[in-house]
Protein backbone atom coordinates (compact mmCIF):
# COMPACT_ATOMS: atom_id res chain seq x y z
CA UNK A 1 0.00 0.00 0.00
CA UNK A 2 2.75 2.46 0.93
CA UNK A 3 4.53 1.83 -2.38
CA UNK A 4 1.54 3.11 -4.33
CA UNK A 5 1.80 6.91 -4.69
CA UNK A 6 -1.57 7.17 -6.47
CA UNK A 7 -3.34 5.54 -3.54
CA UNK A 8 -1.51 7.64 -0.96
CA UNK A 9 -2.07 10.95 -2.74
CA UNK A 10 -5.72 10.15 -3.48
CA UNK A 11 -6.29 9.20 0.16
CA UNK A 12 -4.49 12.34 1.37
CA UNK A 13 -6.46 14.59 -1.00
CA UNK A 14 -9.89 13.22 -0.12
CA UNK A 15 -9.07 12.93 3.60
CA UNK A 16 -7.82 16.56 3.47
CA UNK A 17 -11.16 17.73 2.08
CA UNK A 18 -12.97 15.68 4.73
CA UNK A 19 -10.90 17.20 7.57
CA UNK A 20 -11.35 20.72 6.16
CA UNK A 21 -15.08 20.15 5.91
CA UNK A 22 -15.44 18.72 9.42
CA UNK A 23 -13.57 21.61 11.06
CA UNK A 24 -14.83 24.41 8.82
CA UNK A 25 -17.93 23.21 6.99
CA UNK A 26 -19.16 26.67 6.02
CA UNK A 27 -15.66 27.68 4.86
CA UNK A 28 -15.48 24.69 2.50
CA UNK A 29 -19.01 25.23 1.20
CA UNK A 30 -18.31 28.95 0.64
CA UNK A 31 -15.04 28.24 -1.17
CA UNK A 32 -16.75 25.65 -3.40
CA UNK A 33 -19.63 28.02 -4.20
CA UNK A 34 -17.25 30.86 -5.18
CA UNK A 35 -15.08 28.65 -7.40
CA UNK A 36 -18.05 26.98 -9.05
CA UNK A 37 -19.62 30.37 -9.78
CA UNK A 38 -16.50 31.53 -11.65
CA UNK A 39 -16.06 28.22 -13.48
CA UNK A 40 -19.69 27.98 -14.56
CA UNK A 41 -19.87 31.60 -15.68
CA UNK A 42 -16.86 31.11 -17.94
CA UNK A 43 -17.18 27.50 -18.99
CA UNK A 44 -20.88 26.75 -18.77
CA UNK A 45 -21.03 26.64 -22.57
CA UNK A 46 -18.24 24.06 -22.61
CA UNK A 47 -20.04 21.75 -20.17
CA UNK A 48 -23.25 21.90 -22.23
CA UNK A 49 -21.40 21.46 -25.50
CA UNK A 50 -19.54 18.45 -24.11
CA UNK A 51 -22.76 16.77 -22.93
CA UNK A 52 -24.37 17.38 -26.35
CA UNK A 53 -21.29 16.16 -28.23
CA UNK A 54 -21.26 12.98 -26.15
CA UNK A 55 -24.94 12.37 -26.94
CA UNK A 56 -24.61 13.06 -30.67
CA UNK A 57 -21.42 10.98 -30.94
CA UNK A 58 -23.13 8.12 -29.09
CA UNK A 59 -26.07 8.20 -31.51
CA UNK A 60 -23.73 8.37 -34.50
CA UNK A 61 -21.68 5.41 -33.21
CA UNK A 62 -24.79 3.34 -32.54
CA UNK A 63 -26.03 3.73 -36.11
CA UNK A 64 -22.66 3.67 -37.85
CA UNK A 65 -20.79 0.58 -39.07
CA UNK A 66 -18.96 0.61 -35.72
CA UNK A 67 -22.24 -0.32 -34.04
CA UNK A 68 -21.62 -3.94 -35.05
CA UNK A 69 -18.40 -4.17 -33.04
CA UNK A 70 -18.71 -6.46 -30.04
CA UNK A 71 -17.47 -5.38 -26.62
CA UNK A 72 -15.46 -8.56 -26.16
CA UNK A 73 -14.34 -11.45 -28.32
CA UNK A 74 -16.44 -12.20 -31.41
CA UNK A 75 -17.87 -15.44 -29.99
CA UNK A 76 -18.77 -14.00 -26.56
CA UNK A 77 -22.38 -13.74 -25.47
CA UNK A 78 -23.73 -11.31 -22.82
CA UNK A 79 -23.22 -12.49 -19.25
CA UNK A 80 -26.54 -11.07 -17.95
CA UNK A 81 -30.05 -11.23 -19.40
CA UNK A 82 -31.19 -7.95 -20.97
CA UNK A 83 -33.69 -7.27 -18.15
CA UNK A 84 -31.07 -7.83 -15.40
CA UNK A 85 -28.57 -5.74 -17.34
CA UNK A 86 -30.96 -2.80 -17.63
CA UNK A 87 -32.10 -3.04 -13.98
CA UNK A 88 -28.57 -3.10 -12.59
CA UNK A 89 -27.51 -0.25 -14.85
CA UNK A 90 -30.38 1.94 -13.77
CA UNK A 91 -29.89 1.23 -10.05
CA UNK A 92 -26.22 2.16 -10.32
CA UNK A 93 -26.78 5.34 -12.29
CA UNK A 94 -29.66 7.05 -10.55
CA UNK A 95 -30.30 5.51 -7.16
CA UNK A 96 -31.33 7.71 -4.34
CA UNK A 97 -31.56 10.88 -6.45
CA UNK A 98 -34.78 9.62 -8.03
CA UNK A 99 -36.47 9.25 -4.65
CA UNK A 100 -35.14 12.60 -3.50
CA UNK A 101 -36.03 14.69 -6.53
CA UNK A 102 -39.03 12.74 -7.92
CA UNK A 103 -41.56 15.41 -6.96
CA UNK A 104 -39.31 18.12 -5.57
CA UNK A 105 -37.52 19.00 -8.79
CA UNK A 106 -40.53 19.50 -11.09
CA UNK A 107 -42.31 21.52 -8.36
CA UNK A 108 -39.21 23.65 -7.80
CA UNK A 109 -38.92 24.45 -11.54
CA UNK A 110 -42.66 25.12 -11.67
CA UNK A 111 -42.49 27.68 -8.84
CA UNK A 112 -39.65 29.45 -10.58
CA UNK A 113 -41.11 29.40 -14.09
CA UNK A 114 -44.68 30.43 -13.27
CA UNK A 115 -43.50 34.03 -12.86
CA UNK A 116 -42.11 33.99 -16.39
CA UNK A 117 -44.53 31.93 -18.51
CA UNK A 118 -47.76 31.44 -16.55
CA UNK A 119 -48.95 28.37 -14.64
CA UNK A 120 -49.98 25.98 -17.45
CA UNK A 121 -46.85 26.55 -19.51
CA UNK A 122 -44.71 26.44 -16.35
CA UNK A 123 -45.90 22.92 -15.46
CA UNK A 124 -45.00 21.59 -18.92
CA UNK A 125 -41.67 23.41 -19.03
CA UNK A 126 -40.84 22.22 -15.50
CA UNK A 127 -41.32 18.60 -16.52
CA UNK A 128 -39.34 19.14 -19.73
CA UNK A 129 -36.40 20.57 -17.81
CA UNK A 130 -36.51 17.72 -15.29
CA UNK A 131 -36.59 15.13 -18.10
CA UNK A 132 -33.66 16.94 -19.68
CA UNK A 133 -31.60 16.74 -16.47
CA UNK A 134 -32.27 13.00 -15.99
CA UNK A 135 -32.54 11.88 -19.61
CA UNK A 136 -30.42 11.26 -22.68
CA UNK A 137 -27.62 13.71 -21.83
CA UNK A 138 -27.05 12.19 -18.38
CA UNK A 139 -26.97 8.70 -19.83
CA UNK A 140 -24.75 9.76 -22.73
CA UNK A 141 -22.17 10.93 -20.15
CA UNK A 142 -22.40 7.60 -18.29
CA UNK A 143 -22.75 5.50 -21.41
CA UNK A 144 -19.86 7.00 -23.31
CA UNK A 145 -17.48 6.65 -20.36
CA UNK A 146 -18.64 3.06 -19.90
CA UNK A 147 -18.27 2.36 -23.62
CA UNK A 148 -14.66 3.55 -23.67
CA UNK A 149 -13.77 1.46 -20.61
CA UNK A 150 -15.60 -1.60 -21.97
CA UNK A 151 -14.10 -1.30 -25.45
CA UNK A 152 -10.51 -1.04 -24.24
CA UNK A 153 -11.01 -3.48 -21.38
CA UNK A 154 -12.67 -6.24 -23.36
CA UNK A 155 -11.15 -5.81 -26.83
CA UNK A 156 -7.67 -4.65 -25.90
CA UNK A 157 -7.38 -6.30 -22.48
CA UNK A 158 -6.43 -3.11 -20.68
CA UNK A 159 -7.07 -2.74 -16.93
CA UNK A 160 -10.35 -1.03 -15.98
CA UNK A 161 -8.70 2.32 -15.31
CA UNK A 162 -9.58 5.73 -16.71
CA UNK A 163 -5.95 6.13 -17.84
CA UNK A 164 -5.86 2.80 -19.71
CA UNK A 165 -7.34 4.03 -23.04
CA UNK A 166 -4.77 6.86 -23.24
CA UNK A 167 -1.83 4.50 -22.74
CA UNK A 168 -3.37 1.92 -25.06
CA UNK A 169 -3.79 4.40 -27.94
CA UNK A 170 -0.75 6.64 -27.55
CA UNK A 171 1.70 4.13 -26.10
CA UNK A 172 3.47 4.08 -22.76
CA UNK A 173 5.46 7.30 -22.84
CA UNK A 174 6.32 9.85 -20.17
CA UNK A 175 3.47 12.18 -21.12
CA UNK A 176 0.83 9.45 -21.31
CA UNK A 177 1.91 8.06 -17.94
CA UNK A 178 1.78 11.53 -16.37
CA UNK A 179 -1.54 12.51 -17.93
CA UNK A 180 -2.97 9.05 -17.22
CA UNK A 181 -1.90 9.23 -13.59
CA UNK A 182 -3.54 12.63 -13.23
CA UNK A 183 -6.72 11.31 -14.86
CA UNK A 184 -6.87 8.41 -12.41
CA UNK A 185 -6.32 10.75 -9.46
CA UNK A 186 -9.02 13.20 -10.56
CA UNK A 187 -11.44 10.33 -11.22
CA UNK A 188 -10.90 8.92 -7.75
CA UNK A 189 -11.43 12.35 -6.25
CA UNK A 190 -14.58 13.03 -8.31
CA UNK A 191 -16.08 9.63 -7.41
CA UNK A 192 -15.38 10.05 -3.68
CA UNK A 193 -16.90 13.53 -3.47
CA UNK A 194 -19.82 12.73 -5.78
CA UNK A 195 -20.71 9.62 -3.83
CA UNK A 196 -20.45 11.41 -0.50
CA UNK A 197 -22.94 13.98 -1.77
CA UNK A 198 -25.42 11.24 -2.58
CA UNK A 199 -24.88 9.72 0.87
CA UNK A 200 -25.74 13.06 2.45
CA UNK A 201 -28.84 13.51 0.30
CA UNK A 202 -29.96 9.98 1.12
CA UNK A 203 -29.42 10.57 4.84
CA UNK A 204 -31.36 13.86 4.70
CA UNK A 205 -34.23 12.06 3.04
CA UNK A 206 -34.25 9.07 5.40
CA UNK A 207 -34.08 11.50 8.34
CA UNK A 208 -37.14 13.43 7.19
CA UNK A 209 -38.99 10.24 6.31
CA UNK A 210 -38.47 8.90 9.82
CA UNK A 211 -39.50 12.25 11.29
CA UNK A 212 -42.77 12.21 9.32
CA UNK A 213 -43.41 8.51 10.00
CA UNK A 214 -43.04 8.85 13.77
CA UNK A 215 -44.22 12.47 14.11
CA UNK A 216 -40.89 13.70 15.40
CA UNK A 217 -41.00 17.46 15.75
CA UNK A 218 -37.87 19.47 14.88
CA UNK A 219 -35.87 16.50 13.58
CA UNK A 220 -32.49 18.18 13.30
CA UNK A 221 -28.92 17.20 12.83
CA UNK A 222 -29.04 14.67 15.67
CA UNK A 223 -31.44 12.41 13.79
CA UNK A 224 -29.41 12.79 10.57
CA UNK A 225 -26.27 11.77 12.45
CA UNK A 226 -28.12 8.81 13.98
CA UNK A 227 -29.17 7.65 10.48
CA UNK A 228 -25.60 8.16 9.32
CA UNK A 229 -24.18 5.94 12.10
CA UNK A 230 -26.63 3.13 11.22
CA UNK A 231 -25.69 3.54 7.56
CA UNK A 232 -21.96 3.24 8.33
CA UNK A 233 -22.58 0.07 10.33
CA UNK A 234 -24.68 -1.31 7.47
CA UNK A 235 -22.02 -0.85 4.81
CA UNK A 236 -18.92 -1.79 6.80
CA UNK A 237 -19.79 -5.50 6.96
CA UNK A 238 -20.32 -5.98 3.20
CA UNK A 239 -16.94 -4.33 2.59
CA UNK A 240 -15.15 -7.10 4.47
CA UNK A 241 -16.46 -9.90 2.28
CA UNK A 242 -17.22 -10.68 -1.34
CA UNK A 243 -20.88 -9.90 -1.57
CA UNK A 244 -21.15 -9.03 -5.24
CA UNK A 245 -24.23 -11.25 -5.62
CA UNK A 246 -25.73 -10.00 -2.35
CA UNK A 247 -25.20 -6.43 -3.48
CA UNK A 248 -26.98 -7.15 -6.77
CA UNK A 249 -29.91 -8.55 -4.77
CA UNK A 250 -30.06 -5.47 -2.51
CA UNK A 251 -29.84 -3.19 -5.54
CA UNK A 252 -32.64 -5.11 -7.28
CA UNK A 253 -34.72 -4.92 -4.09
CA UNK A 254 -34.32 -1.12 -4.04
CA UNK A 255 -35.38 -0.89 -7.70
CA UNK A 256 -38.27 -3.27 -7.03
CA UNK A 257 -39.50 -1.00 -4.20
CA UNK A 258 -39.08 2.09 -6.40
CA UNK A 259 -41.01 0.52 -9.29
CA UNK A 260 -43.68 -0.64 -6.81
CA UNK A 261 -44.06 2.96 -5.58
CA UNK A 262 -44.27 4.23 -9.14
CA UNK A 263 -47.03 1.79 -10.06
CA UNK A 264 -48.88 2.41 -6.78
CA UNK A 265 -48.88 6.19 -7.19
CA UNK A 266 -49.91 5.88 -10.85
CA UNK A 267 -52.85 3.59 -10.05
CA UNK A 268 -54.02 5.10 -6.75
CA UNK A 269 -53.36 8.71 -7.80
CA UNK A 270 -55.13 10.60 -10.60
CA UNK A 271 -54.24 8.03 -13.29
CA UNK A 272 -55.60 9.76 -16.39
CA UNK A 273 -54.10 13.12 -15.33
CA UNK A 274 -50.71 11.48 -14.84
CA UNK A 275 -50.88 9.58 -18.15
CA UNK A 276 -51.79 12.80 -19.94
CA UNK A 277 -48.79 14.44 -18.33
CA UNK A 278 -46.47 11.63 -19.34
CA UNK A 279 -47.73 11.52 -22.94
CA UNK A 280 -47.33 15.26 -23.31
CA UNK A 281 -43.93 15.08 -21.67
CA UNK A 282 -42.66 12.40 -24.05
CA UNK A 283 -43.63 14.49 -27.06
CA UNK A 284 -42.16 17.67 -25.62
CA UNK A 285 -38.94 15.98 -24.58
CA UNK A 286 -38.14 14.20 -27.81
CA UNK A 287 -39.00 17.27 -29.90
CA UNK A 288 -36.83 19.62 -27.84
CA UNK A 289 -34.07 17.51 -26.33
CA UNK A 290 -31.33 18.33 -28.85
CA UNK A 291 -31.83 22.16 -28.90
CA UNK A 292 -32.22 22.15 -25.10
CA UNK A 293 -28.76 20.61 -24.85
CA UNK A 294 -27.29 23.73 -26.45
CA UNK A 295 -29.20 26.25 -24.30
CA UNK A 296 -26.99 28.48 -22.12
CA UNK A 297 -29.53 31.28 -21.34
CA UNK A 298 -26.90 33.94 -22.00
CA UNK A 299 -29.50 36.56 -23.05
CA UNK A 300 -31.76 36.00 -20.04
CA UNK A 301 -31.63 37.96 -16.78
CA UNK A 302 -29.23 37.07 -14.00
CA UNK A 303 -31.85 35.15 -11.98
CA UNK A 304 -32.41 32.77 -14.90
CA UNK A 305 -28.68 32.43 -15.52
CA UNK A 306 -28.07 31.61 -11.86
CA UNK A 307 -30.87 29.09 -11.94
CA UNK A 308 -29.28 27.49 -15.04
CA UNK A 309 -25.96 27.20 -13.16
CA UNK A 310 -27.53 25.91 -9.97
CA UNK A 311 -29.54 23.21 -11.67
CA UNK A 312 -28.62 22.31 -15.26
CA UNK A 313 -24.85 22.81 -15.06
CA UNK A 314 -24.77 21.30 -11.60
CA UNK A 315 -26.54 18.19 -12.87
CA UNK A 316 -24.24 17.81 -15.85
CA UNK A 317 -21.10 17.95 -13.70
CA UNK A 318 -22.74 15.66 -11.17
CA UNK A 319 -23.22 13.03 -13.88
CA UNK A 320 -19.61 13.65 -14.87
CA UNK A 321 -18.55 13.07 -11.25
CA UNK A 322 -20.33 9.74 -11.20
CA UNK A 323 -19.28 8.77 -14.75
CA UNK A 324 -16.07 6.87 -13.86
CA UNK A 325 -17.82 4.96 -11.06
CA UNK A 326 -20.99 4.13 -12.97
CA UNK A 327 -18.94 3.70 -16.16
CA UNK A 328 -16.80 0.95 -14.65
CA UNK A 329 -19.88 -0.79 -13.31
CA UNK A 330 -21.83 -0.59 -16.59
CA UNK A 331 -18.75 -1.73 -18.51
CA UNK A 332 -18.36 -4.78 -16.26
CA UNK A 333 -21.94 -5.95 -16.82
CA UNK A 334 -21.96 -5.26 -20.58
CA UNK A 335 -19.33 -7.68 -21.86
CA UNK A 336 -20.48 -9.51 -24.98
CA UNK A 337 -22.89 -6.83 -26.24
CA UNK A 338 -22.39 -4.90 -29.48
CA UNK A 339 -21.74 -1.15 -29.41
CA UNK A 340 -25.18 -0.54 -30.96
CA UNK A 341 -26.99 -2.75 -28.46
CA UNK A 342 -25.00 -1.20 -25.62
CA UNK A 343 -25.66 2.42 -26.56
CA UNK A 344 -29.33 1.92 -27.36
CA UNK A 345 -29.86 0.13 -24.03
CA UNK A 346 -27.91 2.68 -22.00
CA UNK A 347 -29.47 5.73 -23.65
CA UNK A 348 -33.09 4.84 -24.25
CA UNK A 349 -34.33 2.55 -21.48
CA UNK A 350 -33.22 4.59 -18.44
CA UNK A 351 -34.42 7.78 -20.17
CA UNK A 352 -37.88 6.33 -20.72
CA UNK A 353 -37.97 5.17 -17.09
CA UNK A 354 -36.93 8.64 -15.89
CA UNK A 355 -39.74 10.19 -17.97
CA UNK A 356 -42.23 7.79 -16.38
CA UNK A 357 -40.86 8.42 -12.90
CA UNK A 358 -40.85 12.21 -13.03
CA UNK A 359 -44.08 12.25 -15.04
CA UNK A 360 -45.82 10.37 -12.22
CA UNK A 361 -44.17 11.99 -9.18
CA UNK A 362 -43.96 15.46 -10.73
CA UNK A 363 -47.49 15.13 -12.07
CA UNK A 364 -48.95 14.17 -8.71
CA UNK A 365 -47.04 17.06 -7.15
CA UNK A 366 -48.77 19.50 -9.52
CA UNK A 367 -52.12 17.79 -9.00
CA UNK A 368 -52.05 17.81 -5.20
CA UNK A 369 -50.62 21.35 -5.22
CA UNK A 370 -53.51 22.58 -7.39
CA UNK A 371 -55.99 20.70 -5.18
CA UNK A 372 -54.62 22.45 -2.11
CA UNK A 373 -53.42 19.19 -0.48
CA UNK A 374 -49.75 20.13 -0.72
CA UNK A 375 -48.03 23.45 -0.20
CA UNK A 376 -45.62 23.64 -3.19
CA UNK A 377 -43.32 26.03 -1.31
CA UNK A 378 -42.20 23.04 0.78
CA UNK A 379 -39.45 22.60 -1.87
CA UNK A 380 -38.08 25.97 -0.77
CA UNK A 381 -38.37 25.38 2.98
CA UNK A 382 -37.61 21.65 3.31
CA UNK A 383 -37.01 19.92 -0.01
CA UNK A 384 -36.22 16.58 1.69
CA UNK A 385 -39.82 16.23 2.89
CA UNK A 386 -41.53 16.75 -0.49
CA UNK A 387 -41.88 13.08 -1.51
CA UNK A 388 -43.12 12.05 1.92
CA UNK A 389 -45.71 14.80 2.19
CA UNK A 390 -47.03 13.80 -1.23
CA UNK A 391 -47.23 10.13 -0.29
CA UNK A 392 -49.07 11.27 2.82
CA UNK A 393 -51.91 12.54 0.61
CA UNK A 394 -52.51 8.99 -0.70
CA UNK A 395 -53.92 5.93 1.13
CA UNK A 396 -51.57 3.55 3.02
CA UNK A 397 -49.06 6.33 3.48
CA UNK A 398 -47.38 4.53 6.41
CA UNK A 399 -46.44 1.70 4.03
CA UNK A 400 -45.37 3.89 1.11
CA UNK A 401 -43.30 6.23 3.29
CA UNK A 402 -41.66 3.20 4.93
CA UNK A 403 -40.94 1.69 1.50
CA UNK A 404 -39.35 4.98 0.38
CA UNK A 405 -37.13 5.07 3.48
CA UNK A 406 -36.04 1.45 2.99
CA UNK A 407 -35.38 1.98 -0.74
CA UNK A 408 -33.33 5.14 -0.03
CA UNK A 409 -31.33 3.29 2.61
CA UNK A 410 -30.68 0.33 0.26
CA UNK A 411 -29.64 2.63 -2.57
CA UNK A 412 -27.10 4.37 -0.32
CA UNK A 413 -25.64 1.14 1.10
CA UNK A 414 -25.21 -0.46 -2.33
CA UNK A 415 -23.74 2.76 -3.76
CA UNK A 416 -21.17 3.11 -0.98
CA UNK A 417 -20.12 -0.55 -1.16
CA UNK A 418 -19.79 -0.41 -4.97
CA UNK A 419 -17.95 2.94 -4.86
CA UNK A 420 -15.49 1.71 -2.20
CA UNK A 421 -14.78 -1.26 -4.49
CA UNK A 422 -14.25 0.90 -7.60
CA UNK A 423 -12.09 3.40 -5.68
CA UNK A 424 -9.96 0.53 -4.33
CA UNK A 425 -9.63 -0.87 -7.84
CA UNK A 426 -8.64 2.49 -9.36
CA UNK A 427 -6.17 3.30 -6.60
CA UNK A 428 -4.39 -0.07 -6.91
CA UNK A 429 -3.70 0.08 -10.64
CA UNK A 430 -6.87 -1.69 -11.78
CA UNK A 431 -6.63 -4.66 -9.39
CA UNK A 432 -10.02 -6.36 -9.74
CA UNK A 433 -9.65 -8.01 -6.33
CA UNK A 434 -8.49 -5.24 -3.96
CA UNK A 435 -7.70 -6.10 -0.34
CA UNK A 436 -10.27 -5.75 2.42
CA UNK A 437 -8.01 -3.23 4.19
CA UNK A 438 -8.03 -0.84 1.21
CA UNK A 439 -11.79 -1.22 0.77
CA UNK A 440 -12.31 -0.43 4.46
CA UNK A 441 -10.05 2.64 4.22
CA UNK A 442 -12.10 3.91 1.28
CA UNK A 443 -15.30 3.05 3.13
CA UNK A 444 -14.10 5.17 6.07
CA UNK A 445 -13.09 8.07 3.80
CA UNK A 446 -16.46 7.98 2.03
CA UNK A 447 -18.11 8.00 5.46
CA UNK A 448 -16.02 11.00 6.57
CA UNK A 449 -16.83 12.89 3.36
CA UNK A 450 -20.50 12.01 3.76
CA UNK A 451 -20.33 13.37 7.31
CA UNK A 452 -18.91 16.66 5.97
CA UNK A 453 -21.82 16.97 3.56
CA UNK A 454 -24.30 16.18 6.33
CA UNK A 455 -22.71 18.75 8.65
CA UNK A 456 -23.13 21.37 5.92
CA UNK A 457 -26.86 20.66 6.46
CA UNK A 458 -27.66 22.08 3.05
CA UNK A 459 -28.39 20.31 -0.22
CA UNK A 460 -27.19 23.42 -2.08
CA UNK A 461 -23.78 23.29 -0.36
CA UNK A 462 -23.53 19.58 -1.17
CA UNK A 463 -24.19 20.28 -4.84
CA UNK A 464 -21.55 23.04 -4.99
CA UNK A 465 -18.88 20.84 -3.41
CA UNK A 466 -19.64 18.08 -5.91
CA UNK A 467 -19.59 20.51 -8.84
CA UNK A 468 -16.18 21.84 -7.87
CA UNK A 469 -14.69 18.36 -7.60
CA UNK A 470 -16.22 17.07 -10.82
CA UNK A 471 -15.37 20.01 -13.08
CA UNK A 472 -12.06 18.56 -14.39
CA UNK A 473 -13.82 15.41 -15.56
CA UNK A 474 -15.32 17.32 -18.47
CA UNK A 475 -11.80 17.40 -19.98
CA UNK A 476 -11.13 13.76 -19.13
CA UNK A 477 -14.27 12.46 -20.79
CA UNK A 478 -13.45 14.36 -24.01
CA UNK A 479 -9.95 12.92 -24.00
CA UNK A 480 -11.45 9.44 -23.60
CA UNK A 481 -13.70 10.17 -26.59
CA UNK A 482 -10.68 11.03 -28.74
CA UNK A 483 -9.01 7.77 -27.65
CA UNK A 484 -12.05 5.70 -28.61
CA UNK A 485 -12.58 7.39 -31.98
CA UNK A 486 -8.91 7.00 -32.79
CA UNK A 487 -8.97 3.31 -31.86
CA UNK A 488 -12.14 2.68 -33.87
CA UNK A 489 -10.47 4.07 -37.01
CA UNK A 490 -8.26 0.96 -36.95
CA UNK A 491 -11.14 -1.51 -36.60
CA UNK A 492 -11.86 -3.52 -39.74
CA UNK A 493 -15.65 -3.41 -40.01
CA UNK B 1 -10.23 41.41 -13.46
CA UNK B 2 -13.38 39.37 -14.09
CA UNK B 3 -12.80 39.61 -17.83
CA UNK B 4 -9.20 38.52 -17.48
CA UNK B 5 -10.16 35.41 -15.50
CA UNK B 6 -12.87 34.68 -18.04
CA UNK B 7 -10.39 34.97 -20.92
CA UNK B 8 -7.76 32.82 -19.21
CA UNK B 9 -10.26 30.09 -18.32
CA UNK B 10 -11.63 30.01 -21.86
CA UNK B 11 -8.18 30.18 -23.42
CA UNK B 12 -7.38 26.99 -21.55
CA UNK B 13 -10.48 25.36 -23.03
CA UNK B 14 -9.54 26.45 -26.58
CA UNK B 15 -6.00 25.14 -26.10
CA UNK B 16 -7.36 21.85 -24.79
CA UNK B 17 -9.71 21.46 -27.76
CA UNK B 18 -6.79 22.25 -30.10
CA UNK B 19 -4.65 19.56 -28.48
CA UNK B 20 -7.49 17.04 -28.74
CA UNK B 21 -7.95 17.74 -32.46
CA UNK B 22 -4.20 17.45 -32.99
CA UNK B 23 -4.05 14.14 -31.06
CA UNK B 24 -6.97 12.76 -33.08
CA UNK B 25 -5.16 13.31 -36.37
CA UNK B 26 -1.65 12.52 -35.07
CA UNK B 27 -0.21 9.39 -36.65
CA UNK B 28 0.91 6.80 -34.08
CA UNK B 29 3.63 4.42 -35.35
CA UNK B 30 2.26 0.87 -35.70
CA UNK B 31 5.26 -0.67 -33.87
CA UNK B 32 4.03 0.89 -30.63
CA UNK B 33 1.34 -1.78 -30.68
CA UNK B 34 3.07 -4.40 -28.57
CA UNK B 35 3.80 -1.83 -25.90
CA UNK B 36 0.26 -0.53 -26.03
CA UNK B 37 -1.22 -3.98 -25.54
CA UNK B 38 0.87 -4.64 -22.45
CA UNK B 39 -0.68 -1.86 -20.47
CA UNK B 40 -0.49 -3.44 -17.04
CA UNK B 41 -0.07 -2.00 -13.63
Amino acid sequence: MFRNPLLLIALALTAGVAVWGIFDTQGLAGFAAAQVKVAFRSRGWFVMLTASILLLTSLWLAFSRYGKIKLGREHEVPEFSTISWLTMMFAAGMGVGLLFYGSAEPISHFLFMQDYVGQEQAATEALLLTYFHWGLHAWAIYGFTALVLAYFGFRRDTPQMVSAPVISVFGRTRWTRTVGWLMDLLSIYAIAIGLAGSVAMGVFQVQDGIAILFNIENAGLELALGVFVVLCLAYLLPLTMDLSKGMATLSNAAIFLAVGLLIYVLLVGPTSFLMNNITEGIGMYFSKVIPQGFMTYSLYDETVRNRFSDWTLNYMVWWLAWAPFVGVFIARISRGRTIREFLMGVLLVPTVFSILWFGVFGGIGFFEGAAGNLDPTIVQTNINQTSFLLLDTLPLSFLTVSATIVAAFLFIVTSVVSAAFVLSMFSTGGNSNPSVRIKLIWGAILGALGLVMILSNSVEAVRQIIALSASPFVFIVLFLMVCLLKALKKEKV
Amino acid sequence: MENLIDTVLNFFVFAFVGVMVWLYFKEIPENDGSERQSNEK
